[in-house]
């Protein structure tokens, strides 16, 4: 067991001294610190820099313009009463033909005093003028959007005046619906269901694991594999092999591993949660209706446990890959089978939040490379019953099981191959030759 | 009891047998010469003895118990292609390795401390291994294999890249830990340094034992043929001497080859007659000439 801590110990302290993991890690730390805070830096630019865009219009008392001048009036007066407006309405004076006027507008888009001005024509039955908005830039959708929104509210605001209606009876009518969603649990003796407040937080939590467990297993597992591969090409290997039992050996390296990666995404954690219990980042929480004392205990041991038993397989395969490989170089290539399985766990996961009941979902959930990544999220979103959940985490222990035991012999063969990689016959020929 | 026996240890590779029916017996404070050519199965039986590979037949008894985990704090392997960590720090990675084989932190670190004081590097103690050259780096691997207080070391060409200064030095602390009781089983191309370290020695050719035995025993079987003679004035008619095989001058004087030792003495009046003698030796072969012998008409 003391060689066991050793290797550990060596493992560990390797990384946590080498300058490209401190450097990374820092770098992580900062491209988080920023995330995190970016919604209020972006809002501290918001106030002074996103200004409201103008648009020009021609004021006339002329009888052909009337029409015009009246709803681009009332749409100046709509956007003034607003706070904080998209939009302001500048008018300009008529100059008397059609060709000064367009001259006119065109200077102020050129003075930057506006980024476009509207033109109104003939009457339609709808109860506004034709009106078409001109501008320099393409596809003005969202302005036209909003220009189209606002003269709806002023018409219905009009014809609602006109209707004789009480102030009580519109802000009925405005008023806005809503309909909440509860997940319950059909089961007997099921949870009382989850709010729309708790959903919120599983989701959040079932993201951050798989998020995690993936960035997990691909760092470490490529650490572990070209590890043991450089530990193989240094032939360091042989004195290692003859100093310690191969299975001590290769443990002690994954779990040597699992403290650096634990550790690294704890900091990670930490960071975040730096960041999040800022001043100001606080109100942003609270804002976004996120309360982290809703969490459910309960998916979170599971999260823990499907954590720990994706990590360790995925760890323990990756150092059997790392062990039949003789040169660095190689090693990308040898890991790809490994990589693709994770990220198809990770994809079937990450799109099925939002079908967390798919066929899909559910045979993949007990497929033990898949199921760590898919079991936490059915966990999350939907009713499981518990023995499927025990059969889950049942095959998951059993194929770790089988993992070890077949990783250690490779391990324990493999690294004494070099050359060429070698076959399937030669590495089960050479299995059955080791004890561990 | 001894140390170390290997009996009848035999390792196919598929149709390739590496080693057939080797037996060998390291006693204590003895350092055993294993010799042979390129290829003649050498690293497969140290392989074998340290437990790297299993022997398809035979068996290795370490003071007469078989292989197991526990044996492996008392083994000691200084392998022929270095085998160290190039980006760690030479006092990190050798307490490691002392401490994988059962040693306390503290023993280890003051252990190297000693070591690298003998060889005269104390300043590697810092050092990370890529930083140092190959001479360097042998010796850094040669405390490696010792550092921990070994009783068997088995070394497989430990002198390789070293300047004739370090090995000397390297020599040196070999017979040390020879004297205090480590049984070191040892492969080298370099016959002078088994004829100067080793009492006993096997020489394999092409997976077999062709020669083994003591060294003084070996060297009986093979006839002294050779006789060095340095006269003042030369020296002449000794090919005439009947036993006479051949002679070559050479810097020194003649080379004279020999029927029998017997024919010395008729070497020696003949020349005594002509002129003063500097020098007169009837040679035993070297190990070299042997190992040619032996193995080189069939070298590959």
């Amino acid at each position: 067991m003391n060689s066991f801590w050793t290797v550990v110990g060596f493992t560990a302290r390797n990384k946590f001294k080498g300058k490209a993991f401190l450097v990374t890690t820092l770098i992580i730390a900062v491209i988080i610190s920023i995330g995190v805070n970016l919604p209020y830096i972006i809002s501290q630019f918001d106030t002074g820099g996103d200004k409201a865009t103008n648009i020009g219009y021609i004021q006339s008392s002329n009888e052909n313009l009337a029409e015009g001048t009246a709803t681009g009036d009332s749409l100046k007066a709509f956007y003034e009463q607003q706070e904080n407006a998209k939009l302001h309405l500048v008018a300009y004076p008529d100059k008397g033909s059609a060709e000064e006027n367009e001259k006119q507008l065109k200077q102020a888009i050129k003075d930057n005093d506006i980024k476009g001005y509207l033109e109104f024509g003939a009457k339609t039955p709808n109860g506004f003028p034709e009106m078409s908005y001109k501008s320099e830039k393409m596809m003005e959708f969202s302005l036209t959007e909003n220009l189209k929104g606002a003269l709806q509210l002023i018409r219905q605001a009009t014809i609602l005046q006109d209707a004789g209606l009480t102030d009580e009876q519109v802000a009925l009518l405005n008023a806005p619906i809503q309909i909440s969603t509860v997940q319950i649990s059909s089961s007997e003796g099921g949870a009382g269901g989850k709010t729309p407040a708790e959903q919120g937080v599983n989701m959040g939590l079932i993201y951050f694991i798989i998020i995690f467990l993936f960035m997990a297993i691909i760092t470490s597992g490529q650490l572990i594999a070209s590890e043991i591969t450089a530990e193989k090409s240094s032939r360091v290997m042989e004195i290692l092999i003859t100093s310690v039992s191969p299975l001590k050996g290769m443990f002690g390296k994954i779990f040597g591993m699992f403290t650096v990666v634990l550790s690294q995404v704890s900091f990670f954690v930490i960071v975040i949660l730096v960041n999040v219990s800022l001043p100001h980042n606080r109100e942003a929480l609270s804002g976004l209706n996120i309360d982290l004392t809703k969490i459910d205990p309960l998916l979170l041991a599971y999260a823990i446990i499907f954590f720990l038993t994706g990590f360790f397989l995925f760890a323990t395969l990756y150092a059997a890959v790392g062990s039949i490989v003789s040169r660095t170089e190689d090693l990308g290539q040898a890991t790809m089978p490994m990589t693709v399985i994770s990220l198809a766990g990770f994809y079937i996961a990450i799109f099925s939040l939002s079908a967390p009941d798919s066929m899909l979902v559910k045979i993949t959930s007990f497929i033990p490379l898949f199921s760590p990544f898919v079991m936490i999220l059915r966990l999350g979103l939907t009713d499981v019953p518990f023995w499927e959940t025990a059969l889950s985490i049942g095959l998951l222990l059993v194929t770790i099981y089988v993992a070890v035991f077949v990783s250690a012999k490779i391990y324990r063969t493999g690294v004494l191959m070099y050359g060429k990689r070698p076959s399937w016959k030669e590495i089960r020929k050479a299995m059955k030759a080791y004890k561990i | 009891m001894k140390p170390l026996v290997v009996e009848q240890v035999m390792k196919h590779y598929g149709d390739k047998t590496a080693v057939n029916n080797i037996s060998l017996e390291v006693s204590e404070g003895e350092i055993y010469g294993l010799l042979g050519a390129n290829g003649a199965g050498k690293t497969t039986t140290m392989r074998m003895v340290l437990g790297l590979i299993y022997p398809d037949g035979g068996s290795i008894k370490y003071n007469g118990k078989p292989y197991s985990n526990e044996q492996l704090s008392r083994l000691g392997y200084l392998p022929e292609e270095r085998g160290l960590y190039p980006k760690i720090r030479v006092c990190d990675q050798i307490v490691y390795l002392s401490q994988l084989r059962g040693m306390s932190r503290k023993d280890a670190d003051q252990n190297l401390k000693y070591w690298l004081e003998r060889f005269e590097v104390p300043e590697y103690y810092n050092k990370r291994v890529e930083e140092l050259s190959k001479g360097n780096q042998q010796k850094i691997q040669f405390i490696a294999a010792v550092n921990h207080r070994p009783s068997i070391v088995i070394m497989d060409e430990a002198f390789s890249g070293l300047d004739p200064v370090n090995v000397e030095l390297l020599k040196s602390t070999v017979k040390e830990l020879r004297d205090a009781g480590t049984s070191i089983l040892f492969s080298t191309h370099r016959m002078e340094h088994v004829e100067e370290l080793c009492r006993n020695i096997t020489i394999l050719h092409r997976s077999n034992t062709v020669l083994k035995g003591s060294i003084k025993d070996i060297k009986k079987q093979y006839p002294r043929e050779r006789v060095i003679l340095s006269t003042e004035n030369s020296v002449q008619g000794l090919e005439s001497i009947s036993g006479v095989t051949g002679v070559k001058l050479q810097e020194y004087g003649y080379e004279i080859g020999i029927e029998n030792e017997a024919v010395g003495g008729e070497i020696l009046r003949h020349a005594m007659a002509q002129s003063t003698i500097t020098r007169f030796e009837i040679k035993e072969p070297t190990l070299n000439e042997i190992f040619i012998k032996t193995v080189g008409d069939r070298n590959e």
